[in-house]
């Protein structure tokens, strides 16, 4: 069969409009058992950056990715200072990985997404596994609060997966 | 059927740090990006999408250049955008979401300080769901080119922006749609960043013949994904 070849991927530029970042942050709804995952999202030199997209994508609280009451999906935009925030739930570990929210960024000046993943704890994960800097994926915990902090460029930048 | 993806392709896609566009040196990471294997996470994908992102101007077809009493000021244009996978199969049901600025180059965000006047009667930004052949239709104006801050010089050519998804989480695909003849378009560092020529071209709508009072632009967008068997873990 010929293949078509991915069109190439741009930048989202600056002005991704705001309504399309509205109301998609929040993940879990009536789940009693919500939790908040936030952190700031910084440039080269710490610089924190406004309205970069940030949109994530997990399993339930069972670890599965086809549950018809729970979406998995979810985006948001930083503020002004840098900020993003999802209220959702905890996944839970499913098919030989740990529980774990995948991230992706798209801003002004990375032409194109990059993907991260955030880890709630440094249990054995074949996609941690292959990454040298895994403190850099493991949220911190306070309460219901997990920050996960993304540094895009320089000291502690976060590590980016290839796909 | 399981969904594959493959590596990209360094010619047909950019990669990373661009000549001629600063921010890239800023954001893009400057650690080698992972390989990692793909697993049930990153081969799934949200199912109830449209109802996270509900259509925003119009279902499968929408307008930009009706939204207030009078119509936008530019040129009457009517984007046909056909979204289809790897193997060339439509993606029925899919969001697609396309803004763009107004024919002064005025973005409606905030954050945009270009000094081109507002169009009360213009709102660049819709939401659409593709139809049985995976195609979306927007009737709009043509957007205009502007400069970018701070950079001495350089003009974005009249663009339009996408994002769309396809079967699986990596098939996301954000992208840019040009026209075609434009001159600025040969030397804009976004375009530009795409090596291969053939790669470029396939970001220039194709201009159809006209009917009426509109200008057709035809163009197509192919997400990441293949029919295949994927090793599950």
């Amino acid at each position: 069969m010929s293949r078509l070849i991915p069109t190439a991927e741009m930048t989202l530029g600056p002005f991704f409009p705001r309504e399309f970042a509205q109301d998609a942050s929040d993940l879990a709804g009536d789940f009693s058992a919500a939790i908040e995952i936030t952190g700031v999202v910084t440039e080269l030199d710490g610089k924190p950056l406004d309205n970069v997209i940030l949109e994530i994508w997990q399993a339930d609280a069972a670890g599965r990715f086809d549950n018809p009451g729970f979406s998995g999906w979810g985006r948001a935009a930083t503020d002004a200072h840098g900020v993003y925030r999802f209220r959702t739930i905890r996944p839970g570990a499913q098919q030989g990985r740990a529980p774990h929210v995948n991230f992706l960024i798209l801003y002004s000046g990375l032409m194109r997404q990059l993907q991260t993943v955030m880890f709630f704890s440094a249990a054995p994960d074949p996609v941690l596994n292959v990454v040298k800097e895994k403190e850099r994926l493991i949220a911190r915990q306070s309460g219901n609060t997990y920050r996960f902090d993304i540094r895009l460029r320089g000291g502690e930048e976060t590590p980016f997966f290839d796909d | 059927m399981a969904t594959r993806i493959e590596p990209r392709d360094p010619l047909t896609q950019a990669q990373g740090v661009e000549h001629g566009y600063a921010q890239t040196a800023r954001r893009w990471p400057s650690q080698p990006l992972v390989r990692r294997p793909h697993g049930a996470a990153e081969l799934s994908g949200p199912r109830d999408l449209a109802h996270r992102l509900p259509p925003i101007a119009g279902k499968n077809a929408g307008d930009l250049a009706g939204h207030g009493a009078r119509r936008a000021l530019g040129q009457l244009v009517r984007l046909r955008i056909r979204v289809l996978d790897e193997d060339g199969a439509p993606l029925p049901g899919t969001v697609v979401e396309v803004w763009h600025c107004n024919s002064a180059g005025k973005y409606i965000h905030p954050n945009d300080t270009h000094d081109a006047p507002v169009d009360p009667n213009f709102y660049g930004a819709a939401r659409l769901l593709t139809g049985d052949t995976g195609l979306i239709e927007l009737r709009t104006i043509k957007p205009g080119a502007y400069p970018v801050p701070d950079t001495g010089g350089w003009w974005r050519p009249p663009h339009v922006h996408l994002s769309v998804w396809g079967r699986v989480w990596l098939s996301r695909l954000v992208t840019q749609m040009f026209f075609p003849g434009e001159p600025l378009n040969e030397a804009d560092a976004i375009l530009n960043a795409i090596r291969d020529p053939g790669a470029r071209e396939r970001c220039v709508a194709r201009l159809a013949p006209s009917k009426g009072n509109e200008m057709i632009f035809e163009h197509q967008l192919v997400v990441r994904g293949r029919k295949g068997t994927a090793v599950m873990p």
